[in-house]
């Protein structure tokens, strides 16, 4: 089979894995050096396909035969798709061409299981261990770590890989057992709890180092870098009954146990040949979208998954999730940016992080007025309610929040499309 | 330029770009000059300002000026702001930044803040130069031209603002010890593995090579692969115009060697592809169940055609 055939079967093979990140890694250069490549810690997107989506790294799969028959899966054995597999060799050869025409940043490599976990964990490495002793290529590599591999493998992976991923795919126990009966969460979770182990010393030690060595020190004596980029993972999104609530806290135990750089979130989209029970139904975009939003509350705003959501059920699709927060707690509002708690003002809805900091530093000289917002370019329809100003109280602070959620939702339809 | 209503005290400053601009601007703040009395001119036009001697006054003798003092993070947000191509009615670089500093000399450190008056309007310009340099190290495409001295990279770029050199660090660091030239419309840009040669005006043997290198993309067979790529990777289940475009501004589409993709993928999601995840002509090839269970994990063979 030609590359380019091979090529257009396992990317479209590799495109349901939502993370396409390259950022995260340490600075590296290649100037005055051989080799190729370099990373600075800012993922860059080199295109968008028209799903929206970032192209940042070059994401196949090294085969896309498969031993498993995880249910949601194209690739699943049963499946009746196309199959085909690269060579290592193929696989670096078309990450040097790419990245040399600056159209990616690096490699994302996965793979169908083949022969045996610890063999598929092999190759992957062998690519990754080839493109940065053989070719000396320092832009980003992703790994994925196979769950079942030796930890031997996970270790060597991780020396080469800016980050690694092992996906929990099904957020409860009871739907991967009904989804993906061959793969087993207690072995997904001790994959995770070994990678951050690793990822938690090489930090450590790159602390100590950095703290005893002048910056210019023999390069020999740096402590080893393990996956600098960190961990993540990826659930699937509607493929089952599972409640978002479930999701989120499952995504908060994840960050919480293994300290995972990000949780993607996966709209289950239709696949050919769909096993029966699997939905049909165009993907949850906004619900995906509703999901990102509670983890970024979650992971910068101090929120809990409790807090988002108190009972069991799904986010709010109408309102983002922080002005569904704010309008169950009235009682906490308005808040007075001339005095709250920087963490008080960042749960005002339509107040983003950086306007947080830049309101903090603007009352160290002076007061804020509600002129203000508007230069911060808040989002003043939202966050009109729920704050006090020097020059401003809101009038409708008394009205009930039904009513609130009324006028909020009502003059902004079109901001319901598709995210 | 002339105006009656400056008193002799008026005076005009050039600069072309943003070290002349501090030089003046220092000169100009310790000889206490307010911003109102400066006539600003950016770039090499002809003067003739009648009321205004051409090069600043010099420093009264016997009074050596005090120190301004600006933080760093200050210094890099004026320095990116000159970066930004004003358009139309927009107010001119060079007056603002004097009337910032101005502010600031005179303990007015609010002058920089976001929500300032003329401090929105520097963080607005700095957001966007980021964002342009940002555009160029994302959207910039090299096209393998080889030439006598083996393996070379050419490519043409348009930026809305300056930021030639600030993509050119960025690609000296990337592209290690290969060749290439990036050609836009005002400078173009050298790196022979080792340096970097800038040049404004752009020579126009590299706009004439990169301009053409551009236009017949698919002369670098390597190209075709990233297409197949740029297709293959996209879910037509998924199909989102609007973030692709607020992402990615169709200006850029015009010199990506998958901008011409893009309309033929849309209509063919609309048409009927989008039901699936998978593209049409990979449904289209044979496929392949396969045997085995669990169980295969221990054999060693199956499923693995190589
Ligand atoms: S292990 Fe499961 S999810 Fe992974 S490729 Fe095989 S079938 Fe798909």
């Amino acid at each position: 089979m030609e590359l380019i055939d091979k090529l257009s079967i396992l990317a479209d093979a590799a495109k349901y894995d939502a993370s396409c990140a390259s950022s995260g890694a340490p600075k590296r250069s290649s100037r005055g050096k051989a080799g190729l490549g370099s990373s600075n810690g800012m993922g860059i997107c080199h295109s968008f396909t028209p799903d929206g989506r970032c192209v940042s790294l070059l994401k196949v799969l090294l085969t896309n035969f498969c031993l498993f028959d995880c249910q949601y899966c194209v690739n699943r054995r049963s499946s009746n798709v196309p199959r085909a597999r690269f060579t290592p060799e193929e696989v670096v050869r078309l990450t040097l061409s790419f990245y040399r025409r600056n159209t990616i940043s690096g490699l994302f490599l996965s793979s169908g299981i083949i022969r045996s976990s610890d063999y598929t964990m092999e190759q992957l490495i062998q690519v990754a261990k080839l493109l940065r002793e053989t070719y000396q290529f320092r832009g980003y590599i992703h790994l994925k770590a196979i769950p079942e591999a030796d930890p031997r493998l996970l270790e060597e992976a991780g020396r080469y890989a800016d980050r690694l991923s092992a996906n929990i795919e099904l957020p409860t126990l009871t739907s991967l057992k009904t989804l993906a009966p061959e793969k087993e969460l207690g072995t997904i979770h001790s994959a995770m709890g070994y990678m951050r182990q690793r990822i938690d010393a090489a930090n450590d030690n790159a602390e100590r180092d950095a703290k005893r060595l002048p910056r210019s020190a023999n390069p020999k004596r740096m402590a080893p870098t393990y996956a600098p980029g960190g961990q993540s993972t990826q659930m699937i999104v509607g493929a089952d009954a599972t409640d978002d609530r479930t999701i989120l806290q499952s995504a908060q135990h994840l960050y919480r146990d293994f300290r995972l750089k990000r949780v993607y979130y996966s709209a289950f989209s239709p696949i050919p040949e769909r096993p029966a029970g699997l939905p049909q139904a165009a993907p949850p975009l906004l619900r995906e979208h509703r999901l990102y939003q509670a983890d970024f509350l979650i992971r910068g705003y101090g929120f809990q998954a409790e807090e988002l959501l108190n009972a069991p059920g799904n986010l709010d699709l109408e309102i983002d999730p922080k002005l569904s927060w704010a309008l169950a707690h009235r009682d906490d509002f308005p808040v007075d940016l001339n005095r709250a708690e920087p963490a008080m003002i960042a749960r005002i809805p339509g107040i983003g992080l950086r306007s947080v900091q830049r309101l903090v530093d603007l009352r160290r000289l002076r007061r804020i007025r509600y002129q203000d917002l508007v230069a911060l370019r808040c989002r003043l329809e939202t966050l009109r309610p729920f704050v006090v100003t020097q020059d401003y109280r809101p009038a409708d602070a008394q009205r009930d929040s039904t009513r609130l959620r009324q006028s909020l939702t009502q003059p902004q339809p079109a901001q319901m499309a598709l995210w | 330029m002339a105006n009656a209503s400056m008193g002799p005290t008026s005076s005009a400053a050039w600069a072309n770009d943003f070290d002349e601009w501090r030089t003046q601007a220092r000169r100009l703040l310790h000889l206490g000059a307010p911003p109102a009395s400066v006539t600003w001119h950016d770039g090499n036009a002809s003067h003739d300002d009648l009321f205004s001697s051409r090069e600043p006054p010099s420093m009264p003798p016997g009074s050596p000026p005090a120190p301004i003092r600006i933080g760093r993070d200050q210094l890099t947000l004026l320095r990116n702001v000159a970066r930004y191509r004003v358009e139309g009615h927009d107010p001119p670089r060079w007056p603002l930044l004097y009337r910032v500093l101005w502010r600031w000399a005179q303990g007015d450190a609010a002058a920089m803040h976001p929500a300032d008056v003329d401090g929105r309007v520097l963080h607005q310009r700095w957001h966007a130069v980021k964002r342009e340099a940002h555009h160029m190290h994302a959207f910039l495409r090299f096209h393998r031209r080889d030439d006598g001295r083996g393996e070379r990279y050419l490519a043409w770029f348009e930026p809305a603002h300056d930021v030639l050199d600030l993509g050119a660090e960025h690609f000296a660091d990337r592209m290690g010890g290969s060749r290439w030239i990036i050609a836009t419309p005002r400078g173009g840009v050298r790196w022979d593995g080792s340096a970097l040669d800038y040049r404004t005006p752009c020579p126009k043997d590299w706009t004439d090579q990169a301009r053409t290198a551009a236009e017949h993309a698919n002369a670098d067979e390597e190209h075709a692969l990233w297409r197949t790529y740029f297709v293959s990777t996209f879910n037509p289940a998924r199909l989102n115009h609007r973030v692709m475009t607020q992402h990615m501004p169709q200006r850029f589409w015009r010199h990506l060697s998958e901008g011409d993709l893009i309309p033929v993928m849309e209509a063919k999601a609309r048409h009927g592809g989008q039901r699936l995840a998978q593209e049409s002509s990979v449904g289209q090839r044979k496929g392949k169940a396969l045997p085995g269970g669990r169980s295969a994990l221990s054999r060693s063979s199956s499923g693995d055609d190589g």
